[in-house]
């Protein structure tokens, strides 16, 4: 079963000859997969601004937004922790100016509290084909490279074995007065990665970092789809 | 198309080409194409012929080349259509641009399959050799089955087909089958297996792969009922989709155990993500061979090893066990080791624990589990107490015996007499087999050697004596403890996760 919605986000990207989807289109595709997300507005212009606070309620993250931007931290492009509709206008501006003139918009979200990372995605292995990962994530998925991989398509008993796998799977347990992670969500969304894999051939990797657990529940918080690459 | 309605496909899409897989590995007749005349000549049709006469293949096998004559009181025939039988199986090792036509000719009088020695073909990277391989993928899919080309092709015992150059090749089949691309590695198995007490079923060197390879030779071993326990060394796969289906199938049935070769970082290729920069070739392939079921190896030796214990012991997990042996160092290793693997060397308990002490010379000696014997000139008979009292512990489902047979050395210079007489190996091997039979618990047997110099060849020779009477009674032995136990962790991944499954 094809999912449209998802087909026609990658379909408009690979017209205009993209290389990736930008974020917000990232999590509308994984959102058509039922795949968890932030609360997010994509704005394009400031007046929208007061509604999108009113929708999404302090704090905020405000992000630029926009498929042709990379590093988004090291261009100062991200604001986290906006508290106040003042800040909001400031944030606004500075991400414009920051943005240098490249299509795209400021996406304002929620900003998911949780002391816990976790990074998903996908790689397409010349010989086995679309593999899911799952790990530690934020700033841990580089340093530890604490990760592991099942071929797509996933079986529950796949998912639950990539979860233990890892050397901090314990992170996923009720640890220092936090919530046991929401295992049955955690494999839904591996076993949909692998469906997005298989389903979409024009995808080739995916990274959801940083996955945050939100007290027992996961939320994928920054996401990236990169697209197949056609010669120029 | 969407890939879930491929997958609901799968089952007829999982059919292979048809195969005579019986007349191929026991054939009644074979021809050999490429003998010639000259008893003494070096190519690979004579030496075939020669090597399959010194295995005593007991079918007719008939000899072809265009030129005729006589070989080794055998008629040579011209051609493979003046055969007056049926051929079941053919051996083709003529020049690369003969083999087209060869092949043509065994498809035309109705042979099974054929094993292509020559090379020639695609490995040469040539335009020319790659067509000529298309053209023998194309007979085969006409109706003959192709082993190779650029290979070592079949062994198999029950038949006395065997590879070059292995006329000394067991024929006590086993359980035990191998497939590797390498003919190399597939005939330094089966002369390993050989001495370790290893019997093969197949074995099949396939070469370049141009029609049967690991795929449909997994899906074939799978349902083999000489199979118990499948083997591969892996270089390259065709197909990664059939490959990972077929595997999980046979994994699901029997143990297969994996070397891949030729493990790589991402590097080649470039990515965007972190996701595909960690996701390198040897990662996916161990993730792969995790969630197919299979057990991954890293080298020969592992293999060997894992498939020495797959092979000889009971098919189930060992969780715990007791280590019986002399010296307090080993205990610790062991106990380090098993720990690593998973595995639990656990205090016996403490009526067994005195008797087990009573029986062993004091100081020095630990009736714990590890047992430290203290001494290695323990006499069989006391051993074989240690172990009957030790597999009395309910929670002990195996044992490991560590010999340190080459301590024997000072004593038999100091009485002059020579080290295999001085050394009771014969009763040692009785006792343990007694154990096994008394307790119903296998023991693993291991020999380790500190003198391997050319100055102790008595000693290698001892322990190579020692071993070869476990190997008769089917025990498995080890050269050294860590290879025992990492061994058994295998049969333990893989067997965990059936009786996982089963819960």
């Amino acid at each position: 079963m094809k999912n449209d919605k998802a087909a026609k986000i990658i379909e408009k990207a690979v017209k205009k000859g993209r290389k990736a989807l930008s974020e917000y289109e990232s999590k509308q595709l994984l959102a058509a997969y039922g795949i968890p997300i932030t609360k997010e507005i994509l704005l394009k212009d400031k007046d929208g601004l007061p509604k999108a606070i009113e929708k999404i309620g302090f704090p905020l993250v405000m992000k630029g937004c926009s498929a042709d931007i990379a590093h988004k931290t090291e261009k100062g492009l991200i604001h986290v922790d906006v508290r106040t509709a003042t800040e909001a206008k400031k944030a606004y501006r500075e991400i414009m100016a920051g943005m240098e003139g490249f299509e795209g918009g400021v996406l304002v979200q929620e900003m998911v509290k949780g002391r816990r990372e976790l990074v998903m995605g996908l790689t397409r292995d010349p010989q086995f084909g679309p593999c899911v990962m799952f790990g530690l994530g934020g700033i841990f998925t580089e340093i530890l490279r604490d990760v592991s991989f099942r071929r797509a398509p996933l079986e529950a008993y796949d998912a639950r074995e990539m979860m233990k796998e890892i050397k901090g799977h314990k992170i996923l347990d009720a640890v220092r007065g936090m919530e046991a992670a929401d295992e049955k969500r955690l494999t839904e969304m591996l076993i949909s990665i692998g469906r997005i894999g298989l389903e979409n051939p024009d995808i080739m990797e995916i990274d959801l970092n940083p996955v945050i657990l939100s007290g027992p529940k996961p939320v994928v918080v920054d996401a990236l789809v990169v697209l197949k690459q056609r010669p120029d | 198309m969407s890939v879930r309605k491929k997958q609901a496909r799968a089952p007829e899409e999982s059919q292979f080409p048809n195969a005579d897989f019986e007349r191929i590995f026991h054939p009644e007749s074979i021809a050999i194409l490429g003998v010639s005349a000259d008893e003494n000549a070096a190519g690979f049709g004579t030496g075939m012929l020669r090597v399959l006469m010194e295995m005593g293949f007991e079918g007719k096998i008939y000899p072809v080349n265009p030129r005729g004559g006589s070989v080794f009181g055998l008629e040579i025939y011209r051609r493979v259509e003046d055969i007056p039988d049926r051929v079941d199986f053919a051996v083709i090792a003529v020049a690369a641009k003969l083999v087209p036509p060869a092949l043509e000719a065994c498809l035309k009088i109705g042979v099974a399959g054929a094993e292509i020695l020559s090379s020639g073909f695609s490995e040469l990277v040539t335009k020319e050799g790659v067509q000529l391989e298309n053209q023998i993928r194309e007979i085969a899919s006409r109706g003959i089955r192709v082993v190779g080309p650029n290979c070592f092709g079949i062994y198999c015992p029950r038949s006395g087909l065997t590879m070059l150059p292995g006329p000394d090749l067991s024929r006590e089949s086993g359980n035990v089958a191998f497939l590797a691309q390498s003919g190399g590695m597939a005939i330094d198995f089966a002369h390993a297996g050989q001495w370790r007490g290893v019997r093969f079923s197949k074995m099949v060197s396939f070469g370049n792969g141009a029609d049967l390879r690991e795929a449909e030779l997994l899906c074939h071993l799978a349902g083999d009922p000489e199979t118990e326990v499948i083997s591969m060394y892996i270089e390259g796969i065709k197909d990664g989709d059939v490959f990972f289906r077929e595997l999980k199938a046979a994994a699901a049935r029997k143990p297969v155990i994996i070397f891949k070769g030729g493990l790589s970082k991402a590097g080649a290729r470039s990515v965007a993500s972190h996701t595909a920069s960690m996701g390198g070739s040897g990662v996916i392939w161990s993730s792969v061979l995790k969630q197919t079921g299979a057990v991954q190896v890293f080298d020969t030796q592992e293999l060997m090893q894992a498939v020495t214990a797959f092979s000889l012991l009971p098919k189930k997990s060992f969780r715990n066990i007791a280590v019986i042996g002399g010296g307090g160092a080993i205990g610790v290793a062991a106990c380090d080791i098993a720990e690593r693997h998973g595995i639990d060397i656990p205090p016996l308990s403490g009526d067994i624990r005195e008797r087990i002490e009573s029986l062993l010379p004091r100081p020095g000696s630990s009736a714990i589990n590890p047992v430290d014997v203290a001494n290695p000139l323990v006499a069989p008979s006391v051993l074989k107490k240690v172990l009957l009292n030790a597999a009395q512990d309910p929670r002990i489902e195996l044992q490991i015996i560590v010999s340190l047979l080459f301590h024997y050395n000072p004593y038999a210079i100091m009485l002059d007499v020579p080290i295999d007489k001085m050394v009771p190996y014969k009763e040692l091997v009785e006792a343990v087999d007694d154990v096994i039979n008394k307790t119903g618990k296998p023991v693993v047997a291991v020999l380790p050697n500190a003198r391997r110099g050319p100055g102790n060849m008595d000693i290698t020779s001892l322990i190579a004596s020692t071993r070869q009477e476990y190997v008769r009674r089917g025990i498995p032995v080890f050269d050294e403890l860590h290879e025992a136990i990492r061994a058994i962790a295998h049969m333990n991944t893989y067997y965990g996760r059936r009786e996982n499954e089963k819960r």
